[in-house]
C-alpha cells in the first residue's frame, strides 16, 4: 500500500458518532488513483460496505465528505462534496457545495470525513488540525442554520472556522432537507440533512492551521496551476458568471434558450422575469460579491432588501436555480418575496430546488382539483402569492399538520397519495424533482436529468463526455465554472497536467477518462443493484406529451426519438448494455471486477 | 493656414458604426466558451496596471492601500503570501488574511507600514528584532533575535490589530513586502475583474493609510463596511424571514 506522494495525506478521519470515537483510515494511492476523492471515494466506500437495499439512515450508513488532491492548492479548486446513500431516492448520491470548507479540511491535515454511526441525543463536531471534539448541540437543536452557524463561531471564539450545519427540515426528517456550508452555500438535492439529523449530527466546524497540501513535485505544479487559472480568468467565467453570477441567466435562459421554467413547467415564456431576475437584482439588491476559496469567478451575490415588509433582509441569490424554482415556477412578480423564500429555505435547511418543486406542484393540483384546502390545513396556494408559499416552507420544514407531512413527502409520493390524475404534472426523475432547466427547450440537458447518477439533478453533466468530465470535476472537487466549461475539449489535458506533478501520477489524458467511467460506472452499479436500469431513465411524462406552448424553442417536445438517441449515446459511451447495465468486460476493463457478481444478481432479481 | 495640432484620437473620426462592431468584437469573445489555445494578453494587468506609462518603470510599492468593499473574500492574497514565504499554501502563515464580520463583509487585515512604526517602536530587543528595510519599506523579522511568544510586544503595540503569531514557532508574523513586489498586490489584480476593481493596490505614497486606516481594527472596519453596503441592515444583524418554532423532540 503506497502512500500518496502529493496531493493527498493518505489520511481519512473517520468519525464513530454512536460510540463518540474517531480514528484514522488510511487510503493508498493506488486507491487514491483511481477514485480519486470526494465523489469518487465515496462511490467506492459505497460499492464496496453496503449491499444491495441497504437502508440509508442505518446507524452505520456513512456520509462521507470530501475535499479533493487540488483543493487547498494554488489550483482553482474549492468543491466539497457529499456522498452518501440518499433516503430520498435511495440511490448513490453526492451534493456538492463552494466557501472555503475542503481547503480547510486539507488544511487541518485530511483527506475526507467519514461520518457514521447515531448519537444518542443531538451533537456537533469541532475539528480543529487533528483534535476532533463531541460537543452537545442540545441548545442548537431547533435553531435554523444561520443561528447555529453563529453559536459555532461563538462557541469556538474564532469566526474563520468553517462549518457545515442542517436546519429544523433536516432534524425533522424532511428527506430534501440539505447541508448549508457557511451560512450561504448549500450541499443539497441528496437528502444530506436528513441522514445528519437521523444521526442527531447538528453539524460540524472545522479549523486547519497546521498542514499544508504536500506536492510532489512544486515548480511544475506551480507552472500548471498557473494555467489553470490564467485560463479561468479569461474564459466565459470571467466575464458572465463574475458579474451576474448565475441569476443573470434567468433572462438569458427566458428570452433567448427557451428554457426556463414557469408554473411548475407548464411552459417557458414569463416576461415578468425582468422583475425577478439578474437585471433586477443588479439595479435594486446586489451590494457585494463574494468568491470561494482561491476562486477568480465570486459568482455569489450578496445583497440587502430596502424597504417593504422584508426591509433589511441581508440574503445571497438569487442565482439560477433558486430564483427559477422559487421565483418563476410559482409565477412571483415581486422581487423581496422571492428573496425572502430563498432564504427562508436555507435558513431552514431545504433543498430550495426541491421545495420549490413541491410548492409548484401543489399549486397546479390546487388549480387542476386534485387537492383541495382541506389538504393542506386550510392553506390555498395560488400564483405569485407569496405569504402562502411561505408558510407552506415552514410546514414543510417542521412536518407540521397535514400539509406538512405531505408536502414533506415530495412530488412523486405526493402524486402517488393523491392520484387524481396528478401523475401527469408530477415533474420528477426516479423520485427527485427537476431544476430550472425545461428539458424540452434545453434538450442536452435531458442527459444531466436522467442518465446521472443522482436523477433529477441539473448538474451532472450535459452529454456523455460531459457526464464523465463532471464525474471527474466533482471527485476532484472543482468547480464546473473553472473547469470543463472553461476548458471544453481541453479539459483532460488541463487536469492531467495538474494531476501529474501535484500527486506524482504518470496519468495520460486516456487515464482522465478511463477515472472519469470508472467512477460513473461504479455508481451505475450501485443504482443497478437498487433495480434501477434504463425504464427509469426517463423525463417526467409532461415532457414527451405537452408542447412548450409560447417562448422561442415554441411547440418543442421531447420525442421518443431524442430519448433513443440519448440512451443510445450515453451506454455506448460508458460502456453499458441497451439495458443501461454495465457489462461484463467494461466492469474488466475499468478494474471493477469485483462488482461482477454484484450485477449479475440484481440481473437475475429484477429480470433485466 | 498650419493644421492645429490635436491628439490623434481626437482627430480620428469613430462612427456610430465602428463603435458597434468594436463592442460586437468584445461580446464574440465573451461567449467564446470552448479550449483555450494561447493565453492572450492579460486584461486584468493592462487595466490595473501599476506602470505609469508604457516604457516607464514601475512604481515602488512602499505602501498598499485596500478598497475593502471591493474584497470578494477569495483568500487569493492569503494562499500567494504563504506559497511565497514559506513555499507552501498554507493560510495560517500568511502574513494578510481575512478577517469575516458577521459573515457579511470580509476584511483584509495587513500591515499599513506606518512611518512611525509603533511595533518596532516597542520591540525590546537590542537590536531590534523587527526592522524597516529602508529601500522596500517592508519589516523584516530577524529569527534569531525575536523572543517570540513570550514576548509579543509587537503584537500589543500595533494599532491596527494586524500582527499575529506564527503557529509554528511563536514569532510574529509580519509583513516584509516581498522584498519590493508584494505578492498579494499581484494575486488580487490579477482576480480583479469585477465590477468595481481590484481590493489591494501598492503605492510609492503612504497618504491616507498612515492617518486613516492604522487606527481602524478589523472589527471597526468590518462595521464601517457592513455600514456602507447593507444600509438599513448596519448591525449585520440576521433577519430571518420565517418564524421558528420552539424546539420539538423526535
Amino acid at each position: 500500500m503506497a502512500t500518496p506522494k502529493g496531493g493527498n495525506f493518505g489520511k481519512v478521519l473517520e468519525i464513530d458518532l454512536s460510540k463518540q470515537t474517531f480514528k484514522t483510515r488510511p487510503v493508498s494511492d493506488e486507491i487514491l488513483q483511481q477514485y480519486i476523492g470526494g465523489r469518487g471515494l465515496g462511490a467506492y466506500y459505497a460499492v464496496t460496505e453496503y449491499k444491495a437495499g441497504k437502508n440509508a439512515l442505518d446507524e452505520d450508513a456513512f456520509v462521507f465528505v470530501g475535499p479533493g488532491p487540488l483543493s487547498g492548492t494554488m489550483a482553482v479548486s474549492h468543491r466539497t462534496c457529499f456522498a452518501h446513500k440518499s433516503p430520498y431516492t435511495g440511490l448513490m448520491t453526492h451534493a456538492e457545495t463552494g466557501a472555503h470548507l475542503a481547503s480547510e479540511i486539507k488544511f487541518a491535515g485530511w483527506d475526507g470525513l467519514y461520518i457514521k454511526g447515531r448519537a444518542r441525543k443531538p451533537i456537533w463536531l469541532s475539528i480543529v488540525n487533528d483534535k476532533v471534539e463531541f460537543k452537545d448541540a442540545s441548545k442548537m437543536w431547533g435553531k435554523t442554520t444561520d443561528e447555529t452557524h453563529e453559536m459555532m463561531v461563538k462557541e469556538m471564539k474564532d469566526p474563520e472556522i468553517r462549518t457545515a450545519v442542517i436546519g429544523p427540515a433536516g432534524e425533522n426528517g424532511v428527506p430534501f432537507a440539505c447541508i448549508i456550508v457557511e451560512r450561504y452555500r448549500a450541499a443539497a438535492r441528496s437528502g444530506t440533512g436528513m441522514v445528519f439529523g437521523d444521526k442527531k449530527l447538528k453539524g460540524f466546524a472545522v479549523r486547519g492551521t497546521k498542514y499544508a497540501v504536500p506536492v510532489a513535485d512544486n515548480a511544475k505544479f506551480l507552472a500548471a496551476a498557473r494555467v489553470n487559472k490564467e485560463g479561468n480568468m479569461q474564459g466565459e467565467a470571467w466575464e458572465g458568471i463574475k458579474k451576474w453570477g448565475t441569476g443573470g441567466l434567468m433572462e438569458l435562459k427566458h428570452f433567448l434558450h427557451g428554457s426556463l421554467i414557469v408554473k411548475n413547467y407548464t411552459t417557458t415564456w414569463y416576461p415578468d422575469v425582468v422583475k425577478l431576475g439578474g437585471e433586477e437584482a443588479m439595479r435594486t439588491f446586489w451590494k457585494r460579491h463574494a468568491a470561494c476559496t482561491n476562486c477568480p469567478t465570486h459568482c455569489l451575490k450578496l445583497g440587502v432588501i430596502r424597504g417593504g415588509k422584508y426591509s433589511g433582509l441581508v440574503a445571497e441569490g438569487p442565482e439560477y436555480e433558486s430564483g427559477g424554482l422559487l421565483g418563476t415556477n410559482l409565477g412571483m412578480t415581486k422581487f423581496d418575496e422571492m428573496i425572502a423564500l430563498i432564504e427562508a429555505c436555507d435558513a431552514y435547511g431545504l433543498d430550495n430546488i426541491s421545495t420549490g418543486g413541491v410548492l409548484g406542484f401543489a399549486t397546479e393540483a390546487m388549480e387542476k382539483g386534485a387537492l383541495k384546502p382541506t389538504d393542506l390545513d386550510g392553506l390555498k396556494p395560488k400564483w405569485n402569492d407569496g405569504d402562502t408559499y411561505m408558510e407552506m416552507i415552514r410546514k414543510i420544514a417542521y412536518q407540521e399538520g397535514k400539509a406538512g407531512k405531505l408536502m414533506a413527502k415530495g412530488v412523486k409520493k405526493m402524486a402517488q397519495q393523491i392520484g387524481k390524475g396528478s401523475e401527469a404534472y408530477a415533474n420528477h426523475v426516479k423520485g427527485k424533482e427537476l431544476a430550472a432547466h425545461d428539458p424540452r427547450g434545453d434538450k442536452i440537458r435531458a442527459y444531466s436529468y436522467t442518465m446521472g447518477t443522482c436523477g433529477g439533478d441539473h448538474h451532472e453533466g450535459q452529454g456523455p463526455q460531459a457526464l464523465g468530465m463532471t464525474a471527474m470535476a466533482d471527485s476532484l472537487c472543482i468547480c464546473s465554472f473553472t473547469n470543463f466549461l472553461v476548458y471544453g475539449a481541453g479539459t483532460d489535458k488541463v487536469t492531467t497536467d495538474m494531476l501529474n506533478p501535484l500527486c506524482g501520477w504518470n496519468w495520460k489524458t486516456e487515464d482522465y477518462w478511463t477515472t472519469a467511467k470508472r467512477i460513473m460506472t461504479a455508481e451505475r452499479v450501485f443504482n443497478v443493484r437498487e433495480g434501477i436500469s434504463s425504464k427509469d431513465d426517463r423525463l417526467p411524462i409532461r415532457m414527451y406529451k405537452e408542447k412548450l406552448p409560447a417562448g422561442p424553442r415554441k411547440d418543442a417536445i421531447f420525442t421518443d426519438a431524442d430519448q433513443k438517441d440519448m440512451e443510445t449515446k450515453t451506454y455506448n459511451f460508458f460502456g453499458w448494455d441497451a439495458k443501461g447495465i454495465p457489462t461484463e468486460a467494461t466492469l474488466k476493463a475499468y478494474g471493477l471486477d469485483y462488482l461482477i457478481a454484484d450485477v449479475n444478481a440484481a440481473k437475475k432479481k429484477y429480470n433485466l | 493656414m498650419e493644421e492645429k495640432k490635436l491628439p490623434d484620437v481626437l482627430k480620428k473620426e469613430t462612427t456610430r458604426r465602428d463603435f458597434l462592431r468594436g463592442t460586437a468584437a468584445a461580446a464574440g469573445s465573451a461567449i467564446a466558451v470552448t479550449a483555450i489555445g494561447g493565453i492572450a494578453p492579460k486584461k486584468a494587468e493592462a487595466q490595473y496596471s501599476v506602470q505609469t506609462a508604457p516604457g516607464t518603470k514601475p512604481y515602488a510599492q512602499k505602501y498598499r492601500f485596500a478598497e475593502r468593499q471591493n474584497c470578494t473574500g477569495c483568500r487569493s492574497c492569503e494562499f500567494a503570501c504563504s506559497l511565497f514565504h514559506t513555499g507552501n499554501v498554507r493560510p495560517a502563515l500568511s502574513r494578510i488574511y481575512l478577517a469575516k464580520y458577521k459573515d457579511i463583509v470580509d476584511v483584509p487585515v495587513m500591515c499599513w507600514h506606518c512611518d512611525d512604526a509603533p511595533c518596532i517602536a516597542a520591540c525590546p530587543t537590542t537590536p531590534k528584532a523587527i526592522q524597516k528595510d529602508p529601500k522596500t519599506n517592508g519589516i523584516v523579522l530577524n529569527e534569531k533575535i525575536c523572543l517570540g511568544a513570550k514576548c509579543m510586544k509587537c503584537q500589543e503595540a500595533c494599532p491596527a490589530k494586524y500582527i499575529r503569531g506564527n503557529a509554528d514557532t511563536g514569532q510574529p508574523l509580519i509583513c516584509d513586502l516581498c522584498g519590493g513586489d508584494p505578492q498579494c498586490v499581484k494575486a488580487c489584480m490579477e482576480q480583479a475583474g469585477n465590477p468595481q476593481g481590484p481590493c489591494l493596490q501598492g503605492r510609492p505614497v503612504g497618504i491616507g493609510v498612515n492617518m486613516a486606516f492604522r487606527d481602524v481594527t478589523p472589527d471597526q472596519a468590518g462595521k464601517d463596511l457592513a455600514n456602507l453596503l447593507f444600509y438599513p441592515n448596519v448591525e449585520g444583524k440576521r433577519v430571518v424571514p420565517a418564524k421558528t418554532k420552539t424546539k420539538k423532540g423526535r
